[in-house]
């Protein structure tokens, strides 16, 4: 057992890689937003919460301080590498969510790990998004029913997708044990080599 | 001579698991020996290099102790897998990261480079996208990036599992040229090659204990008992194993099975495979023979339709155009096995299929266990599949493929990495199927296995079926099927 | 990025790659505070112009990569133009509401996503991600064991998606039973994601053992350095700022210079 500061490189390594997968993600995220948007009040809203998805999902796995923020940065950086088509924004936003979301996990000092924490960690990121958007899209200027119902689906699609199937996401990978490999082996696990 | 690397009373056991790995076990290398450390599958020599090497715990946290332990400071270490041990996108920039882990000057780095690559003999330019190598190239590349750390220890876990004969050779060349004056520490099964290399060899048991240790040129003689009944690869077993069992091969004609006419298969658009006429019928084993790349794997999946084919293909007299078609009359077994594992422990992945099938638990079950058995993979069974050892998942892969009674078989190197006990129960499995009129073909480099146990051989040379011969010990006329040239490989038939 | 198209290297490759995300990263904030549409509707033509001659990327691929972006362009523009408030109407219809101040302000919006989008572009396109992260090491000092987790990511995003069609091919060998569409989104996600958890702890312990440490100095394959065509992307980039500003105050297209 190890205890350098910060993160060790496998889990760096692990963090990024994952943020990949996702950033794979959110690229195709992009063309699958933009087609539902036209249809206009904000069905498109609702799946937005895809985009916080890496900093819980790579959280949940890893457990430590810092992954959240990581993820969401890396996850972004893979979307913008892969040519984006919102091009250097990505950046800034992923930044901001990813610290919002980091700033959830910290709340709790990176002790809780259920449902309830990533819940939080997705509306972190998603009021993130939205000071991103103020400055960005005018949004203040929307119609009030329009603006609320525009809150509305962020906030609960961002629940629904990077808090509740995230952590239902991680629940199958943990069945397949490949969670076991990234966290620290357990003291009783040395205990038993004296028996 | 000085010591360089040892462990005393290591005792090491994976997260999970009920038993030790390694209870008490001692060991010790001195400078400038070369070791060879054999044992069944699963024993544990993979996890023994890594401890030896430092990797566990400081890397891969797996709970250990020693009482006392010394690793060596300068080492190099080839992995089992070619794929996942580059972290850069091409040869040059991989190379020049070892450089620069310890600080060579750059304006030395692209002498360096192509020194090394030299050295293990790697043909291509320095800048060259490590995804377009083939798996011999990379396994030399992996080579050549140990050796830039100019280590004096090198541990080399089987690092030709995959590569055909030739690159086999090739390699071990290589190390015995540039490792002359160092400490080689092998795991391999394939011991013919290193065998002339190698001055002291080490056996370990299923328990992983050793129960040999001696020098290589004597070792095989005065434990001649203990290495025969611990089902390892020694020189000459093929012939104890023919005086023991005899082998028979009656290929009389039957059902044709498959059938094909101007048959190619795709990749990006590309003809990658073409066979002008094949025909295979029941009670036939056939070998399917070539370098690597030639592209042996990329026939198998065109008859299996995971890519794009055309022309004439038919199984049992039926053109079936899906994958899914297919797979209820052809069992398929890929080249990596962890391409093909889909549940999250060995016994469930065993039932898989049964369960698809909607057979009884209870029918099942009785199955299921009496094949773990077969396979040695009891102890194994509440494990994830990729946690088991190298030869561990190929025999799972091929397992779990077989059990539903399929009456074709497509194998990929089927028994590559494994020991010789399980490669002839593996043998032993396929041949029972054949006399009761199943249709195999089989990848294979492994020359004793064509000469022993199939019945027609084709050889596949640059994306072509060139060749399509019967192996039998009487026929010496080889069919030669039309536009290829095999003239240089060399292959005959005695 | 895109290893397999052929192109020709511009001057825009050249260019530092950190220099090239600052400078980039300031005119995107720059554009963030810009609410004349005058200057931004000039400042988008000059992207362009360089995005069109400089990324030495042949017409063909630049047309193709540039749809999407048009498509963004109308999307973002429409909602703000059929749902925000205003004064001036000039449609009212159920729920839509066009105004002139909206339509304004989603025009202004559209040009702002394509803005930021043609930076990203261009950057994507003349830039290496191994000089990048070099070039990061090199000159804002990011931590090595950050730089290369980010470059072995890279080198296995075309091995993930080729484990995407293994995954279907496992699948399809062994016989799938139904399932719904989460069922079936997990099944693909799950293999996925730990296969490449596997994948980033061997790479993690491969790197270890070719003697990688976030301690020791380090020497530099490439270095990474400044030279005349820095200051080429300097200039131009301030060029075309100042000539946005000033043609928008010479010949406006539109009276507005301010949507808010
Ligand atoms: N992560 C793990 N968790 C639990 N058990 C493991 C894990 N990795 C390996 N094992 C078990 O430890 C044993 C030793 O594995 P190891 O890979 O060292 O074997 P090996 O001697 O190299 O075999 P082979 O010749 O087949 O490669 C095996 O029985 C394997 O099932
Ligand atoms: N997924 C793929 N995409 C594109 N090309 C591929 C792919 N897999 C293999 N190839 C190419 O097809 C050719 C044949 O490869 P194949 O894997 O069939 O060789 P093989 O005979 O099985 O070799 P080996 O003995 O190394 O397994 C090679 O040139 C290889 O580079
Ligand atoms: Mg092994
Ligand atoms: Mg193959």
């Amino acid at each position: 057992m190890q205890t350098t500061k910060g993160l060790k490189l496998a889990d760096i390594l692990t963090t990024i890689v994952i943020s990949i997968v996702f950033g794979i993600v959110y690229k195709l995220w992009g063309p699958f937003y933009y087609f539902v948007k036209p249809f206009g009040l904000h069905v498109d809203q609702l799946i937005y919460g895809m985009w916080f998805i890496a900093a819980t999902v790579a959280f949940l796995i890893i457990r430590k301080p810092g992954v959240a923020l990581l993820a969401e940065i890396a996850a972004s950086s893979g979307e913008f590498i892969m040519g984006s088509e919102w091009g250097l924004e990505v950046l800034l936003y992923g930044v901001v969510q990813g610290l919002f979301a980091e700033a959830a996990f910290a709340a709790f000092r990176y002790k809780q790990f259920d449902v309830f924490v990533v819940s939080l960690a997705a509306i972190g990121s998603t009021i993130g998004s939205l000071i991103m958007d103020f400055y960005k899209g005018y949004i203040e200027a929307l119609a009030p029913w329009n603006l609320a119902l525009f809150l509305l689906a962020r906030f609960v699609g961002a629940v629904l997708i990077s808090g509740v199937f995230a952590s239902s996401l991680v629940k199958a990978l943990e069945a397949t044990g490949v969670t076991q490999m990234v966290r620290s082996a357990s003291k009783e696990d040395y205990e038993q080599l004296d028996r | 001579m000085e010591c360089i690397a040892s462990v005393e009373q290591l005792r090491l056991k994976f997260p999970g698991k009920e038993t030790l790995l390694f209870k008490d076990l001692s060991l010790s290398f001195k400078k400038g020996e070369k070791v060879l450390l054999i044992g069944p599958s699963g024993c544990g020599k993979s996890t023994l290099l890594q401890v030896l090497s430092g990797l566990i715990p400081h890397s891969v946290d797996i709970p250990m102790k020693a009482k006392h332990i010394r690793v060596p400071d300068n080492w190099g270490y080839v992995f089992q897998d070619p794929d996942s041990q580059f972290c850069m996108p091409f040869v040059d920039e991989e190379i020049a990261f070892v450089l620069e882990n310890i600080s060579v000057p750059r304006e030395q780095m692209p002498e360096r480079i192509e020194g090394l690559l030299r050295a293990v003999n790697l043909q291509v330019p320095p800048h060259t996208n490590i995804h377009t190598l083939s798996g011999g190239m990379k396994q030399r590349l992996a080579l050549a990036s140990v050796l830039a750390l100019e280590p004096d220890v090198l541990f080399l876990d089987e690092p030709t599992a995959m590569i055909d004969d030739e690159g086999t050779e090739m390699i071990w060349r290589t190390v015995k040229q540039i490792a002359y004056d160092k400490t080689v520490i092998i795991v391999e099964h394939k011991i013919e090659h290193v065998l002339d290399f190698v001055d002291r060899i080490i056996l370990f048991n299923d328990a992983g204990e050793i129960v040999a240790d001696g020098e290589a040129s004597t070792i095989f003689h005065n434990y001649k008992e203990v290495i025969a009944s611990q089902g390892v690869w020694y020189p000459r077993i093929w012939d104890d194993y023919k005086k023991k069992k005899k082998v028979r091969r009656h290929s009389s004609e039957q059902r044709e099975v498959i059938c094909l006419e101007n048959f190619q298969g795709y990749r990006n658009k590309e003809v990658k495979i073409r066979v002008n006429t094949a025909r295979v019928h029941e009670g036939e084993w056939i070998a399917v023979t070539g370098k690597n790349g030639a592209g042996k794997s990329t026939l198998l999946h065109a008859l299996m339709k995971l890519i794009p084919t055309d022309g004439e293909y038919k199984v049992y007299g039926n053109r079936l155009e899906q994958t899914k078609q297919l797979a209820r009359r052809i069992a398929f077994v890929f080249q990596n096995p962890e391409f093909q594992f889909v549940t999250n422990s060995v016994w469930e992945e065993m039932a898989y299929s049964l369960r698809l099938e909607k057979r009884t638990e209870q029918e099942i079950a009785s199955e299921v266990e009496r094949l773990l058995k077969m396979f040695h993979l009891e102890e194994q069974k509440k494990q994830h599949p990729y946690q088991l050892s190298m030869g561990q998942k190929r025999r799972l892969s091929v397992a779990a493929s077989i059990i539903s009674g399929q009456k074709v078989f497509l194998l990929d190197e089927p028994t590559f990495g494994q020991d010789a006990k399980n490669t002839f129960a593996l043998l032993e499995l396929f041949e029972s199927y054949r006399e009761k009129g199943a249709a195999i073909i089989m990848v294979t480099h492994d020359e004793q296995i064509v000469k022993h146990f199939a019945t027609r051989r084709w050889i596949i040379e640059n994306g072509q079926l060139v060749r399509d011969e019967p192996v039998m010990p009487e026929t010496k006329k080889a069919l030669s099927v039309q536009g290829g040239s095999s003239r240089e490989m060399g292959y005959s038939l005695s | 990025m895109r290893w397999d198209i052929h192109y020709r290297e511009t001057w825009l490759h050249r260019t530092n790659p950190s220099l090239k995300l600052l400078v980039m990263m300031s005119i995107f904030i720059l554009v963030l505070f810009l609410h004349n549409p005058n200057v931004l509707i000039n400042l988008s033509i000059g992207l362009f112009l360089l995005f069109f001659i400089y990324t030495g990327y042949p017409l063909k691929y630049l047309l193709l990569f540039f749809l999407p972006f048009f498509v963004i362009f109308v999307s973002t523009a429409s909602s703000m133009t059929l749902f925000g408030q205003g004064t001036t109407t000039w449609v009212q219809w159920g729920l839509v509401h066009v105004t002139k101040e909206s339509f304004l302000r989603g025009m202004h919006l559209g040009f702002r996503a394509l803005t930021f989008a043609l930076l990203g572009l261009i950057f994507s396109l003349t830039t290496r991600p191994v000089y990048l992260f070099y070039s990061l090491m090199q000159q804002l000092k990011l931590k090595p064991k950050y730089a290369y987790s980010f470059l072995a990511g890279v080198r296995l995003i075309p091995i993930m998606l080729e484990e995407f069609q293994t995954v279907q091919n496992a699948l399809k060998v062994r016989g799938a039973g139904h399932s719904g569409t989460l069922e079936k989104v997990k099944r693909y996600a799950v293999p996925l994601l730990s296969q490449s958890i596997r994948r980033a702890q061997r790479i993690a312990v491969a790197m270890e053992a070719k003697r990688f440490s976030n301690e020791t100095k380090r020497t530099f394959y490439y270095r990474i350095g400044f030279s005349k065509y820095d200051l080429m992307f300097l200039f131009s980039m301030i060029g075309i700022i100042m000539l946005s500003y000033y043609a928008a105050t010479v010949f406006p297209y539109i009276p507005v210079t301010d949507v808010r």
